[in-house]
């Protein structure tokens, strides 16, 4: 339960350092960690393939990408944060909290109780059974981050040739 | 012929502006004799359909009641033929004034354009379909405005376009709340008692059809375009074409669409608006400095009697209105052409500079001066006969002020095309200009031809009175009386007569008797009005005169006009201009300057967003 | 084969790299093009047969054995696949000429192919999960492509793109997730028997809001906006484009309204927040778009303008206001596209996108400024261009459904457009000739050809405008109405 707690609290700080980090490298950085919390949450749920994906995706394939695109062509003069914004979204973001933690609440008691869900046997059963179409998709979305990286990081090379 | 012969008029001018496009600028000649040709062959089918009167076409469009209608009837017919007259004389007149302009090809392109447009509107039985045509228009002038490429054209035709504009979305919104009373879009079809929520779109629509005839407070865009646009395009569009339309609008509105019943609160509103715009306008008109400037607010004077006549609903009333609407056009297109002759031989429209033209250009000062006497409604001609029909149809009404306001409009009308024509082709040979002749004969010709005809309008008012006037409100008459153009007796010879009579021999004395005062020259006779704008080399000249009773009176007068100048023109011009330009600037500085790039902030709103919508739906259920 | 919209995008994008090492120009090229090509084709021969049939429910097996490929089409996906077909075409065929300076080309296709397979695959399938595995797989090829330029604000407009793209999509999902919860069924059929038989009204409220948030930032409504005025004039023309005309639409307004009609079912209350919020984003953003000084930019909040009018004719419910609101959606993509397109060729011609640097260039580049015109003027709805029609089908529909105030505001917004159209026209076309451009030449020949092909489309819709609304649009509106009707009202 604790580390339940520490893992959750740690998300919600690494999300919003990701939001609120002046600097795009760390905020870059900041994503990939709560990433990273975020899978091991996954994990601690039994749910280990949503794991893999979410810290292979998110947390390795885009962050690590931006991350390493950022830093190699980093501009000198930072942007300037107005200090309205540091106030206001946290405002918000506590407000939100609160507001879906009272609302979710009395909420949930109205949901209706879980229907139970279909047996369906082994996951691999499952997905290539009644969810091929995701399995399409996936191929899609990894697709898609490959050649993302493909494209990032040519640059990289055409400076070496230079 | 067959029901889709109504379409010829729409597609062919369509056609050929599409063949102008296409002509490249440097071919010559062909551009010119194609224009004469298709205005020819336009003005046969006016002919033609004319003789038809009764047709119509009505195919299925987009569903909803909303079909590709045309109608043909005697008043749309009417309308349609002199379009096509018009169109005629405009196209021969281009041939020699537009011939070496750099943006020619788009010249004729868009007038032909704009006429296929026009006959759209007129023709149309379906509202839907008028406001596109309606909507065109709107598009055509914008782009007819920017071809006189002066340096401030184009900020004149956004001018118009945003005034227009505005004028054809009341009229859209006025169509909107007509439809939803009476559920059907054909035009023939409503008839509609003006009540409750019939009143509003009575405003509205009213405000889209005077809007396009240039009235007050829409017009100040008109003397803007007068110095910025082509000459040509004023006899065209202010002049002619939306005079035509508007008015044909407002009395399909006003007779048809709604029953106006006289004296009601809006015949009312139609009246005041008319007789203000008589009398403000005028008083504008009479302190130009410019030839073509003093037309143009002549232009939205006239318009006045034609509202007025028509806000009588009093058949005669009706009638005059009508009736000034196709004189107004005649002479008015005759003025500015004439005005556009003059520019062309002596390069100039600026009164100052001009005199005594009449001996080399003695045509065009023929016709100058028959247009200006039947504009200032000098018997026999036709601007006198029209004009006694709205001066019988207002006194008729039981409300002699708006009789009086159209006999001011009426002596300062006169007064001001004095000043014009005495100081343009009369009064001694100017200096300025060096030696010139008469115009080519293309130019001359149109403008003797309109002459022509407001003479014989005139001398034979019957003919036009009972071909064309009359089956108009053949329909209209019978629920408010007959229409019975002999009770009123339109010579000389009626106490109504007398009084506008006097009212042009006033302005006879006003204009010598500032002459006079003005040493002898023709342009400073309306000169005090100069002073008081605070000219120098004028100053000297009002102080001599500063105790003369005279000048008191007119000092009344200029001093009214420049209150009017300033406090009702310019305040509307500055709305126009201004007002909406700079809140439409604020409010997008405001709203620039919260999108500061900083995605902390986007987030903020994106979740400040989530929980009012969150808010909403949960109130809504509740 | 329907399948084919998803299949064939995949493997050419799939090979792409490899093919990118033997030929870097001539193959890509010619086989992306063939590509799109060849499915803009499909989707025209499939028009015929929805029309006699209706619908089209393939089930696809894998060597003989049946496994769960659910595709469904009906007319208005069909009019999505066909839209989105056309406008991409146009685009690839832009990019020929466009990507000379960028180079890697192969790559570039490559992301480009997989992002129309997302959106192709986002509009075929009928099931929530599969709907947002799609839409991440359009969301990251857009992350990289509007990166490619791999300039400092590229990225930074890039991975702010990414952060609220991710919190859009955690909210989507988050909903879906409820709504399993509840159902335990994706599909969009079962789940709206099963949220029939449920009566738990506040609950869906709050998932309905998660959606309105979720897909309500693809679509860029205000004020979930903010990241679009900065990721799409980042990106590179094609890119921006595509984004703007395609992209927003599939993955915002298409989702959302598929899942309202056919899963969810329109009700008042939603018709209200949803017509409010198109209103607000017409509004706002066409006050933003008027203090730009960058072409692109400009665009860009246009775009938010216009989807602000789609949305609001889409949320109308009637027949004609769907019908509205879906002839808008088409000709906004075709004349957004051809807008931004035409940015790029002004930017490859003059090397500026800065409105106060141009001026006079109509003169040296007759058909850039032409078909510049033409796109303008029909967003902003001048007649006889196709977005004056489509916007005044939606004002016919909101005074028929007696919103006269929505009317008013919708009139007034078209005039503020055209306001700012003009703007552009007056400061890069007319006016007085900067002497810098007096030496430039028209943009190469594909990139005029992709414009000149939008810009007659739009003409062309514009004039056969009755045939096209009757046979195409209306067809996919009664698709959409009818799931009105087949999703019974039931409380919200």
């Amino acid at each position: 339960m604790i580390i339940q707690i520490i893992l959750l609290v740690g998300l919600v700080i690494f999300a919003g350092l990701a939001i609120l980090a002046k600097d795009l490298l760390k905020a870059a950085l900041s994503l990939a960690v709560a990433s990273l919390f975020l899978g091991i949450i996954f994990f601690r749920l039994s749910a280990p393939y949503a794991g893999v994906f979410e810290i292979s995706v998110v947390a390795g394939l885009i962050t690590v990408l931006f991350a390493l695109t950022i830093s190699l062509t980093r501009k000198n003069d930072q942007v300037q944060e107005a200090r309205l914004v540091k106030i206001a979204f946290p405002l918000f973001f506590i407000l939100f909290l609160i507001i879906d933690g009272l609302v979710m609440k009395s909420l949930l008691l109205k949901v209706p109780a879980l229907p139970a869900g279909p047996e369906a046997g082994t996951f691999g059963q499952v997905l290539w059974k009644q969810r091929t179409f995701d399995l399409i998709a996936q191929i899609g979305v990894i697709l898609a981050g490959v050649l993302a990286v493909l494209a990032l990081f040519r640059k990289k090379e055409e400076d070496k040739d230079e | 012929m067959t029901a889709m012969t109504l379409l010829w008029p729409i597609i062919f001018p369509a056609a050929v502006a599409i063949l102008f496009f296409l002509i490249p600028t440097r071919v010559r000649f062909v551009r010119e004799v194609l224009a004469v040709i298709s205005s020819t062959v336009l003005l046969y089918l006016g002919f033609a359909l004319f003789s038809l009167k009764e047709l119509s076409l009505t195919t299925n469009w987009l569903g909803m009641g909303i079909n590709f209608d045309l109608r043909l009837y005697h008043f749309s017919a009417f309308i349609l033929l002199a379009l096509s007259g018009f169109l005629f004389l405009i196209c021969l007149y281009s041939t020699v004034k537009m011939k070496d302009h750099p943006r020619v090809r788009e010249y004729y392109g868009y007038v032909f354009l704009a006429a296929a447009f026009s006959n759209g509107a007129v023709l149309s039985n379906n509202f839907i379909l008028l406001i596109f045509f309606w909507e065109a228009l709107l598009i055509t002038t914008y782009a007819l405005v920017t071809i006189g490429l002066k340096p401030t054209s184009h900020r004149t035709a956004v001018k118009s376009l945003i005034i227009g504009g505005f004028c054809d979305f009341s009229m859209i919104l006025g169509i909107g709340l007509l439809w939803a009373s009476t559920g059907t879009l054909t035009m023939n079809q409503v008839h509609v008692e003006p009540h409750g929520l019939a009143v509003a779109a009575f405003i509205l629509m009213m405000i889209g059809a005077i809007g396009k005839a240039g009235a007050m407070p829409f017009h100040t865009w008109i003397p803007d375009a007068a110095l910025d646009a082509p000459v040509t395009f004023m006899a065209f569009m202010p002049a002619s074409f939306e005079k035509l339309l508007g008015i044909y609008l407002l009395a399909r509105i006003s007779l048809d669409f709604f029953q106006l019943k006289v004296g009601s609160s809006m015949a009312m509103v139609l009246m005041i608006i008319g007789a203000a715009t008589i009398v403000l306008a005028v008083f504008m008109a009479l302190i130009q400095k410019d030839f073509k400037k003093l037309l143009s607010f002549h232009a939205i004077s006239q318009v006045g009697y034609m509202i007025l006549g028509i806000g009588t609903a009093i058949p005669i009333g009706i009638a005059g209105g009508i009736f000034h609407m196709i004189n107004h056009a005649m002479y008015k297109t005759g003025l500015f052409l004439s005005s556009g002759s003059v520019e062309h031989r002596a390069g100039t429209t600026e009164l100052k500079k001009l005199g005594g033209l009449a001996r080399e250009m003695p045509w065009t000062a023929f016709g100058f001066s028959v247009c200006a006497l039947a504009i200032s409604g000098v018997w026999p001609l036709n601007g006198f006969v029209s004009k006694e029909m709205v001066f019988h149809g207002a006194l008729e009404t039981g409300y002699p002020i708006f009789a009086i306001a159209a006999w001011v409009g009426a002596i300062f009308t006169f007064a001001s095309f004095l000043k014009a024509g005495h100081s343009v082709f009369f009064g001694p040979r100017s200096t300025e200009i060096p030696k010139t002749k008469e115009s080519e004969a293309p130019i001359v010709l149109p403008i003797l031809i309109l002459a022509a005809l407001c003479i014989t309008f005139g001398v034979y008012n019957k003919l036009p009175l009972q071909n064309f006037i009359q089956p108009i409100l053949s329909g209209q008459a019978e629920a408010q009386g007959s229409l019975d153009l002999t009770t009123h007796a339109l010579n000389l010879f009626n106490p109504v007569a007398g009084v506008s009579i006097l009212c042009l021999i006033i302005a006879l004395g006003i204009h010598f008797y500032g002459w006079n005062r003005g040493g002898k020259k023709a342009y400073l006779a309306s000169e005090p009005i100069h002073q008081l704008i605070g000219l120098k080399q004028l100053y000297n000249l009002s102080e001599a005169r500063f105790f003369d009773l005279y000048e008191q009176g007119v000092k009344f007068l200029q001093w009214l006009a420049r209150i009017l100048f300033q406090f009702i023109d310019r305040p509307i011009d500055f709305i126009y201009e201004k007002v909406i330009t700079a809140i439409g600037r604020s409010l997008t500085g405001l709203l620039q300057k919260a999108h500061n790039g900083q995605y902390a902030n986007y987030l903020a709103w994106t979740i400040g967003g989530l929980l009012v919508v969150i808010w909403i739906i949960l109130q809504l259920l509740r | 084969m329907v399948f084919s919209f998803i299949v064939i995008p995949l493997l050419v994008a799939a090979i792409m790299p490899l093919l990118g090492k033997i030929s870097k120009k001539l193959i890509p090229d010619v086989l992306t093009n063939a590509a799109l090509a060849f499915l803009l084709l499909n989707s025209i021969l499939l028009i015929k047969p929805i029309f006699n049939q209706g619908s089209i429910i393939q089930n696809i097996s894998w060597m003989g054995e049946k496994v769960n490929l659910q595709i469904a089409l009906d007319s208005f996906n069909l009019f999505m696949l066909f839209t989105i077909s056309l406008v991409s075409l146009a685009i690839s065929l832009f990019s020929i000429d466009y990507l000379e300076h960028y180079g890697h080309k192969a790559n570039f296709y490559a992301l480009l192919l997989v992002m129309i397979a997302g959106m192709n695959g986002l509009v075929l399938v009928p099931d929530l999960f599969s709907i947002y595995l799609f839409l991440e797989v359009a969301a990251v090829a857009s992350y990289a492509l509007v990166a490619f330029g791999l300039g400092y604000d590229e990225l930074e407009a890039s991975f702010k793109y990414l952060m609220l793209s991710a919190v859009a999509s955690a909210f989507a999902l988050l909903s879906i997730t409820i709504i399993f919860g509840m159902t335990s069924s994706l599909n969009f059929q079962d789940v709206a028997r099963g949220l029939q038989d449920l009566s738990a009204r506040y609950v869906i409220g709050v998932c309905l809001a998660f959606f309105i948030m979720g897909f309500g930032l693809k679509a860029a409504l205000v004020p979930f906006h903010a990241w679009l005025p900065d990721a799409h004039p980042s990106a590179p023309a094609p890119i921006s484009a595509m984004l703007s005309g395609l992209l927003i639409k599939v993955s915002g307004v298409y989702a959302l309204f598929r899942i309202i009609y056919s899963v969810i079912g329109m009700t008042p209350v939603m018709s209200q927040v949803l017509m409010a919020l198109g209103t607000i984003s017409m509004v706002v953003a066409a006050f933003l778009a008027l203090g730009q000084k960058d072409i692109k930019r400009m665009l860009a909040y246009s775009s938010i303008s216009q989807v602000g009018y789609i949305v609001l004719g889409l949320a109308i419910g009637t027949p004609l206001g769907i019908a509205g609101g879906l002839f808008h959606l088409f000709n906004h993509a075709v004349a957004k596209g051809l807008l931004f397109l035409n940015s790029g060729s002004i930017q490859h011609i003059t090397g500026t996108r800065n409105l106060e640097e141009l001026g006079g260039l109509g003169k040296r580049v007759p058909l850039t400024a032409g078909t510049n015109l033409v796109g303008s003027l029909s967003i902003a709805g001048v007649p006889p261009l196709a977005g004056f029609w489509s916007k005044l089908v939606i004002i016919m529909a909101l005074i028929q459904a007696k919103q006269m105030g929505y009317a008013l505001i919708a009139i007034l917004a078209s005039i503020l457009t055209l306001w700012y159209y003009l703007l552009i026209q007056r400061r890069a076309f007319f006016g007085q000739m900067n002497e810098k451009w007096s030496h430039i030449k028209e943009a190469p020949f594909w990139m005029s050809a992709a414009n000149v092909i939008l810009a007659l489309i739009c003409i062309l819709v514009g004039i056969f405008f009755t045939p096209v609304f009757k046979t195409w649009i209306s067809p996919a509106a009664e698709a959409l109405a009818r799931g009105v009707q087949q999703v019974m009202m039931w409380g919200i």
